[in-house]
């Protein structure tokens, strides 16, 4: 059976709805344009829907202090649409970006290639406004970017994934709008020499925005973001160490280079969407990535079962999508997370057939910060009412 | 204090950790703001995070308030012992643990230096981005306790996006490892929260740092203006110009007269200076560069020095750095303020500083971070003049108001601490505090690590209801404990 949906307009209607559910013991799921619901453990089906994207008001964009505001509804395509007039952006390039929206977003942290230069939302959030369970609004950090008055609380909602409160609008540094784009696209033959040329650009003086790695087949795409100039100068450099490292090399501007990373990002929003897919994050030092993929390339070679990746090269990010008979999903899930962990790093599931999170689970095995996560959990939102279930940390001491 | 616990704590530190001696409690008394004091019952000096540990326990124990302290350079009282309890001191703690070049990090203890680290990786081509004033002295400790930013922290960040991971022992001893040399740690982010707060929530016991490569070009520009506003101007151009620059600071007279008889930087003797860096690939560097020149001179720039060399751009921001500290050479005394106001609102903010400082009476000097609005009204007076400290408060404080009634902060840099806690209340809710108090409670539900900073009342921390019970999920086994 469905669930109700209710989709208050503004911060005070949500905040209306979260005392009523606390007053009423309702579980609520919060949802956005819904783009991320496969992320963390399935929320409790019980309760209410509680929609935010009626929270929809116009984004409060300063220009001159590079900055804006943002109702958590908007989806991040509308708000750059609205900055991009004074050639500015919110600089974050998560997928589904013409639907997530930015309440979605920043509760999941979720971010794309330009991760690599601008980080996750975490980096450039600076103020957030939140519906608390039982009904008071509460706001932390400001419109200033340089701020260190009380707790950072924008940063604790940062992939809390809706556990602690309804997140209703957030405050953000901004970039300006890069005057050129131009990426580099270097081919090559395997796995292990793509990470080390990954990391022999992070190593050097070039600034690239994005430097993310496909594979199979194995090719790093390389983009610059500056002045026509500068980034003519920069691509060509980088385009020399590619060809220095014996990858094959091709530049692309324009609708090319568009049509590129969008279907870079599609595979991954396709397969999230799958049922019958697994898609995985994964993360580790950025010197053991080019291992993992070796290794994760193989596990499912044995299997018989597609595998596709991408990522952040050099920052040790990778998203790795499993496809075919889903039995054997699970195998390589256990090998590559066993591998992670053994390096200091973690698998996550972000969407994968009910069996194999059963099998696997989402989120790999506890940490000494478990019962912290929850004690945090239990002062926000004391009857475990937002989305109940959905995070790594909310279930009850093992 | 009582004697097994002192004794405990003997045994909890090793030969020569705890200190009770009145002569050596005097160091501990306050931190750089020296005009808040309390005398702490005893000083430990932990050399280990198990003995940090053991020291937490005995305080939990014994319902003793303790307060981590690293180098005392803060500037809000945020290491202002509490007279009924102990200070932390960590500046044994200061090894450096590990430097992995290839991916960037450092493993540090808190009470190594900022610029330690910056020293021990410069061979490899590398810095910690961070760049506070005290960055000699600082300790991490306290640079992730006050969520430390610095000169650079425009293009940069601040601490918090240059710290990947701590250990801490929270305040009842037990030991967490939050985020760690590997990005995206499952969970919370409860790092986020920690860095910044004040030393309430945990005692950081080691840190994993980001390391930044040297950008291949630097260059930096001195550009001397008739006027704060005519240099205000310029800085507004060259962010509408869509330039980010690494660093963007301004001085006005007061305080370049005050630098200049200090440390001799030869600035221009103008009311205002401009100092705009812009860091990069060398093809990036010098394209922006000359559109900053150009910029600056049609805002009416008098002088402009471009430094040629390393050592002239060390000099022109000894002169910077200086400034606090210079002002001893221009008046007896001087109240530092901390404030921040929107970029856009910097001007019509300084001719309200203007118009207090001829109502006042005193002289005020204006160092401020100018990328970010970060403004550091020194505040002259002198002591031996009877209420004359006092009234130079309360102008800090006015100045306070200003700021956010323009939509600014009462502190961008320094923190709250002991000073500004009563000031939280002019930004903050009742509601908005009591839910970052929530975290507190979290963390630290006795009130016994750091208590009396940040708020301006503490929170009760109640039992929250109901026990808790088991999802249906769980038991099904779909969603499985972490």
């Amino acid at each position: 059976m469905a669930m109700p949906l209710v989709e208050p307009a503004d911060a005070a209607g949500v905040a209306a709805e979260l005392k009523r559910a606390t007053g009423e013991r309702l579980a609520v799921t919060i949802r956005g344009a819904g783009t991320k619901q496969s992320w963390g453990a399935p929320a409790s089906p019980t309760g209410i829907v509680l929609s935010t994207l009626g929270l929809n008001g116009p984004v409060d964009h300063v220009a001159g202090d590079l900055v804006a505001t943002a109702p958590a509804g908007a989806s991040l395509d509308a708000v750059n649409e609205v900055l991009r007039r004074e050639r500015q952006w919110l600089p974050l390039d998560p997928p589904a970006s013409r639907l997530a929206t930015i309440g979605g977003i920043v509760a999941a942290n979720d971010s794309g290639p330009r991760r690599h230069r601008y980080g996750t939302p975490r980096d450039l959030i600076i103020g957030i406004e939140i519906a608390l369970a039982d009904g008071r609004i509460a706001r932390a950090g400001g419109r200033v970017v340089k701020n260190v008055a009380g707790y950072d609380l924008s940063k604790l909602l940062c992939g809390s994934l809706g556990s602690l409160a309804v997140i209703t609008s957030a405050t953000f540094k901004l970039a300006p709008l890069p005057e050129a784009s131009a990426t580099l696209v270097a081919s090559i033959d395997d796995a292990r020499s793509l990470g080390v040329l990954a990391l022999v650009i992070a190593g050097s003086p070039l600034t690239p925005t994005a430097i993310e790695l496909q594979s199979p087949p194995h090719r790093l795409l390389v983009r610059f973001e500056t002045s026509p100039k500068a980034t003519q100068a920069q691509i060509s450099a980088a385009a020399g160490l590619c060809t220095a490292h014996g990858a094959a090399t091709a530049i692309l501007t324009g609708r090319d280079e568009t049509d590129t990373w969008k279907a870079h990002e599609g595979g991954m929003r396709e397969g999230l969407s799958n049922v019958t897919s697994t898609v995985l994050k994964v993360a580790v030092l950025p010197t053991d990535l080019a291992e993992m993929l070796s290794r994760a390339e193989a596990a499912a070679a044995v299997r018989r079962i597609q595998y596709a990746a991408i990522g952040r090269a050099a920052l040790g990010i990778v998203v790795v999508r499993l496809d075919g008979e889903t039995t054997a999903h699970a195998a390589v899930v256990s090998e590559l997370r066993r591998d992670a962990i053994a390096r200091g790093g973690s698998v996550v599931l972000l969407s994968a057939p009910a069996e194999v999170r059963v099998q696997v689970g989402t989120w790999g095995p506890a940490s000494d910060t478990g019962p912290l996560m929850r004690a945090v959990k239990a002062q926000f939102d004391p009857r475990a009412l937002l989305n109940r279930g959905r995070h790594a940390w909310e279930a009850g001491p093992s | 204090m009582h004697k097994t616990f002192l004794n405990d704590l003997a045994h909890a530190v090793g030969p020569g950790g705890l200190l009770q001696d009145p002569a050596d409690l005097l160091t501990y008394e306050s931190d750089g703001l020296p005009h808040l004091r309390a005398t702490p019952g005893a000083v430990v000096l932990p050399q280990t995070t198990a003995e940090v540990q053991a020291v937490v326990r005995l305080c939990r124990r014994h319902g003793v308030p303790f307060v981590a302290r690293g180098h005392g350079s803060g500037l809000s009282g945020g290491a202002l012992p509490v007279a009924d309890g102990i200070v932390i001191g960590l500046s044994r703690m200061n090894r450096i643990l590990e430097v992995d070049i290839p991916n960037l990090r450092a493993v540090v203890e808190p009470g190594v230096t900022n610029m330690a680290i910056t020293k021990e990786v410069t061979p490899f081509g590398c810095y910690y981005a961070p760049d506070p004033s005290s960055q000699i002295v600082c300790s991490i400790g306290g640079n992730i306790a006050e969520n430390s930013g610095g000169a650079h922290c425009l293009k940069y960040g601040f601490t918090v996006h240059h710290v990947l991971g701590v250990e801490a022992v929270l305040p009842d001893g037990e030991i967490v490892h939050l985020g760690g040399a590997v990005l995206d740690t499952p969970g919370l982010d409860l790092l986020g929260v920690i860095v910044g707060s004040e030393g309430t929530l945990a005692v950081v016991t080691k840190a994993t740092v980001r390391l930044l490569r040297r950008p291949e070009k630097v260059t930096t520009l001195l550009a001397g203006f008739a006027s704060i506003d005519a240099a205000g101007e310029a800085v507004s151009a060259i962010i509408a110009g869509g330039i980010v620059p690494a660093a963007v600071e301004m001085m006005d007279r007061l305080t370049i007269d005050a630098a200049e008889a200090a440390v001799h930087p030869n600035f221009p003797k103008t009311d205002a200076v401009l100092i705009v860096e812009l860091d990069g690939p060398a093809s990036e560097v010098d394209e922006l560069f000359a559109i900053v020149e150009s910029l600056c001179g049609k805002c009416g720039a008098v002088t402009m020095e471009v430094a040629k060399d390393q050592p002239q751009r060390e000099r022109i921001w000894k002169g910077r750095k200086a400034a606090f500290a210079a002002m001893g050479r221009v008046s007896p005394n001087y109240y530092v303020q901390d404030g921040v106001v929107p970029r856009t609102k910097l001007p019509e903010v300084l001719r309200r500083i203007r118009a207090l400082e001829e109502r006042s009476g005193l002289r005020i000097g204006n160092v401020f971070h100018a990328g970010d609005g970060n403004l550091h009204p020194l505040i002259c007076y002198d002591e031996s003049i009877t209420g004359q400290a006092e009234h130079a408060e309360q102008v800090a404080s006015e100045i306070l108001k200003y700021c956010v009634e323009a939509g600014g902060s009462i502190t961008g840099e320094h923190g709250v601490g002991a000073d500004k806690k009563q000031s939280m209340s002019r930004m903050f809710s009742p509601d908005d505090l009591d839910a970052m108090q929530l975290v507190r409670c979290a963390f630290d539900p006795t009130g016994i690590c750091n208590p009396g900073k940040v708020f301006p009342t503490p929170r009760l921390c109640g039992e929250v209801p109901g026990p808790y019970r088991q999802h249906p999920l769980e038991q099904a086994g779909v969603a499985e404990r972490f």
